[in-house]
């Protein structure tokens, strides 16, 4: 048996209260772990000083203690919380503390949101603190698709409105110049460059909460940012073709300004190089298979005359570059089939 | 279902899914304990509880394999788990006992939305009629935890103050919760709080994201975790309001829902993050943009032609480099078991599930991820564990293998679970 606080003077005054599992007759209980001694013993005081609403320094480190072995209780964060709050505590401390469990258990929705909690207190941050983005990029190292991390440097942007800040973008440089396949940092970017701002009502496109076609489109188009960010995509993907962020990320970006996708019809020939002879095309090279993808959608789009290019993009990916999705290609290609225009298009292979 | 692929032709298949196996993982972990490792995930119990008893269920051995007696045991502790202010509680760790819970400490034991939804699965599963769910209590606590933008947290605490994240996980267990216990004969329930459906429904579509897939909360990643959380929340409201006006993500041919199409079939990979060698790892393009990176130095101001020119031509897709396709859960991340069923449960959902490569998925979780003990592991050569080992099993279940019983993509159950749902008393319209 674990003693560390039947032992301690300090918690003399406690009478813990140990795991209630149902154990009278009738009831056998599931999903039981093996728990170590340490544990039983920290929330059975856990469970007695919430019980009692005790708020003092003795609560405040058995919760350190309780977090460190389980980081995604859901009420311990609460608790730990209200004592910070009560016992005007230095937040300065607990971000110390708060950094160095972020460190060991990086996959915690908790830690994340307690840190959420924190920052939201305007009268302790009127502004962003230093450091803060520091430390975010000390995690980004670790894993640089933390998804907790990132979900909580875009609420911190919209907090703080920090789209225009040199620095947000500065890292996005950065980090794509590390992984330019880091697919959040990408999210990111464009949320810095085309996501709601100020007061608007949050979404994850622009005029989310349009029905489509407006829908993710732009009630004002900045025209030079538009032709800025499409020529950065191009410097990314002529480096590395054969990733989807950066092609996804173009159809965002055109979708937002009302572009069509036909705009990046020869930049995508760039790498569905057609050999010809005698006007007919005899082989193809294929340098991304996105940009044959892109091509397919430009075909389909321009209607009736441009069917069998796109027919013939379709079935390049479908055959060769990217046969795991035959059955996509298919459903696509019906979708365009005049004979089947008007029919209810089957999503069954 | 299974789709015969040309590149299978002349294989030999001797994928064999290991049924027994299964069965004693999952018999394992509902009568022995689990291993002090899932301390951290002690919240989760109610989750992981379900994970056991739903995989036995879907390998249609719960009734073979555990007696009645037993059966009602574990009835009574999930009912154990039942807060007296209606709704569940994650775990027993919470509980002070009755004798000791008062006004003042009840929001250190509160009931918990994700794991109401599964508590009451369970019961469900295990046969129960959910005559002892303090039902009324449980969907007026629900209306209390659906926040001003529409949507849900995940408990109250003090001052009925909305505790947990903003993201579509406690919606889409908020929605199923609400889809279990409201029914379809609602005459019982006239003049209670019900959730506001409308904004709900705007929160879930403005976390759609530009490149078609939906992320945890507006302006996040998109991620197969929360589009299946979306899509799941959105099939609730739908299946029990078919009068509302069409929601575009549910509605075929429409943008938003064609969009998610392409992103969720997308999803299928065969990167799948065992061999460091392979083409396409997580980082292979950066490798190849430092030397063009490189080689861009010394030719100085190349036009856009000019450095396309210089691209290597990408072979075709061959067998061997085939053989095995996952699903990753956001673009440009490695193949994963449990990404297998959040990808192929939302394309179920939306009716387009014959749009993946069920033939290469059933090969990259038998011969990939399924372990020798039983159960799944995560990714390639890892141990198994119960999140992965259900998930593995419902996302083969979808492809129809032998051995494993129908399952509904939205409550992840049995058939014969669902069924028992549909014949409760609420869920008989009243003629």
């Amino acid at each position: 048996m674990s003693n560390k606080y039947t032992s301690d003077p300090t918690w003399a005054s406690i009478q813990p209260i140990p795991l209630n599992d149902g154990s009278e007759s009738g009831i056998i209980p599931l999903a039981t772990i093996a728990y170590a001694d340490e544990y039983v013993e920290a929330t059975s005081y856990l469970r007695a000083v919430m019980a009692a609403n005790e708020i003092s320094e003795r609560a405040l480190k058995l919760t350190d203690h309780v977090i460190a072995l389980n980081p995604a209780h859901y009420t311990v964060w609460i608790y730990r919380v209200q004592n910070l709050l009560a016992l005007k505590k230095d937040f300065t401390e607990e971000f110390e503390w708060l950094n160095k469990m972020s460190l060991k258990h990086l996959k915690n929705y908790q830690i994340w949101h307690h840190r959420q909690v924190l920052m939201s207190f305007r009268e302790k941050f009127p502004t962003l603190p230093p450091g803060e983005l520091d430390f975010l990029m000390e995690m980004f190292k670790q894993d640089a698709k933390n998804y907790h991390v990132w979900t909580y440097r875009h609420w911190l942007v919209r907090h703080f409105r920090l789209w225009d800040e040199p620095r947000e973008i500065q890292d996005i440089d950065f980090l794509l110049s590390q992984d330019v396949r880091n697919n959040s940092a990408w999210n990111h970017r464009f949320m810095l460059r085309f996501g709601p701002r100020s007061d608007e009502p949050d979404g994850g496109m622009p005029n989310s909460t349009a029905p489509s076609p407006e829908k993710g489109r732009l009630a004002v188009v900045d025209e030079d940012l538009v032709d800025a960010e499409l020529e950065y995509v191009k410097g990314k993907l002529i480096r590395a073709p054969e990733n989807r962020s950066p092609w996804a990320y173009a159809r965002g970006v055109l979708r937002a300004s009302g572009r069509p996708l036909s705009e990046w019809k020869d930049f995508a020939k760039l790498f569905v190089l057609e050999k010809l002879e005698d006007g007919k095309v005899v082989d193809v090279e294929v340098k991304s298979s996105h940009a044959v993808e892109w091509l397919a959608d430009v075909y389909a789009q321009e209607g009736e005359s441009t069917t069998s290019e796109a027919v013939r993009m379709f079935t390049l990916l479908k055959e060769k570059y990217d046969p795991i999705r035959k059955n996509y290609w298919d459903y696509r290609m019906r979708m365009i089939s005049p004979a089947t225009q008007n029919q209810e298009i089957s999503a069954s292979a | 279902m299974a789709s015969a692929l040309d590149y299978s032709e002349t294989m030999t298949e001797v994928v064999v899914f290991n049924k027994e196996r299964h069965i004693k993982y999952f018999l394992r972990c509902l009568k022995t304990f689990l291993p002090d490792l899932y301390t951290s995930n002690d919240s989760n119990r109610i989750l992981l509880a379900y994970f056991t008893v739903a995989g036995l269920d879907l390998l249609g051995e719960l009734h073979n394999r555990t007696t009645l007696e037993e059966r009602q045991g574990y009835i009574e502790w999930i009912y154990h788990c039942q807060v007296p202010s209606g709704g569940f509680r994650g775990f027993t760790g919470t509980d002070f006992g009755p004798e000791r819970r008062t006004p003042a400490n009840e929001v250190w034991d509160p009931a918990n939305v994700p794991s109401t939804f599964f508590a009451l699965l369970i019961l469900l599963t295990l046969g129960d009629d959910l005559s002892r769910v303090k039902r009324t209590e449980c969907l007026q606590w629900l209306s209390r935890m659906q926040r001003e933008n529409g949507s849900f947290g995940e408990v109250l605490g003090s001052d009925e103050k909305i505790e947990g994240g903003g993201d579509l996980r406690f919606c889409c267990f908020g929605a199923g919760t609400r889809y279990i216990l409201r029914g379809t004969g609602e005459e019982d329930l006239v003049g209670d709080k019900d959730i506001d459906v409308d904004k709900l429904v705007a929160f879930i579509e403005a976390c759609q994201t530009y490149d078609g897939g939906i992320g945890e909360a507006p302006f996040c990643e998109s991620h197969s975790g929360h589009t299946y959380c979306a899509i799941g929340a959105l099939t609730f409201l739908d299946r029990l309001s078919k009068n509302h006006k069409p929601i575009e993500l549910l509605t075929p041919g429409a943008g938003p829902f064609e969009s998610l199409v392409r992103w969720l079939v997308a999803r299928q990979t065969s990167e799948l993050g065992d061999d460091e060698d392979e083409g396409g790892d997580e980082r292979g393009d950066s490798h190849d943009a430092d030397g063009v990176e490189n080689l861009s130095v010394t030719v100085g101001e190349l036009s856009l032609d000019a450095k396309a020119d210089q691209l290597p031509v990408i072979r075709p897709a061959t067998k061997d480099s085939l053989r095995w396709a996952g699903f990753n859960g956001r673009c440009n991340k490695y193949a994963d078991t449990c990404y297998s069923f959040w990808n192929t449960a939302s394309l179920h959902m939306m009716d387009r599930l014959g749009l993946v490569d069920v033939t290469r998925n059933r090969r990259y979780l038998l011969e990939k991820t399924q372990h020798i003990v039983g159960g799944f592991g995560k990714g390639v050569g890892e141990p198994p564990d119960l999140l992965h080992s259900y998930f593995g099993l419902v996302s083969l279940a979808f492809q129809e293998e032998p051995g494993l019983e129908c399952v509904d993509p939205a409550l992840c159950s049995s058939y014969r679970t669902v069924q028992h749902l549909h014949s409760l008393p609420w869920w008989q319209k009243k003629a």
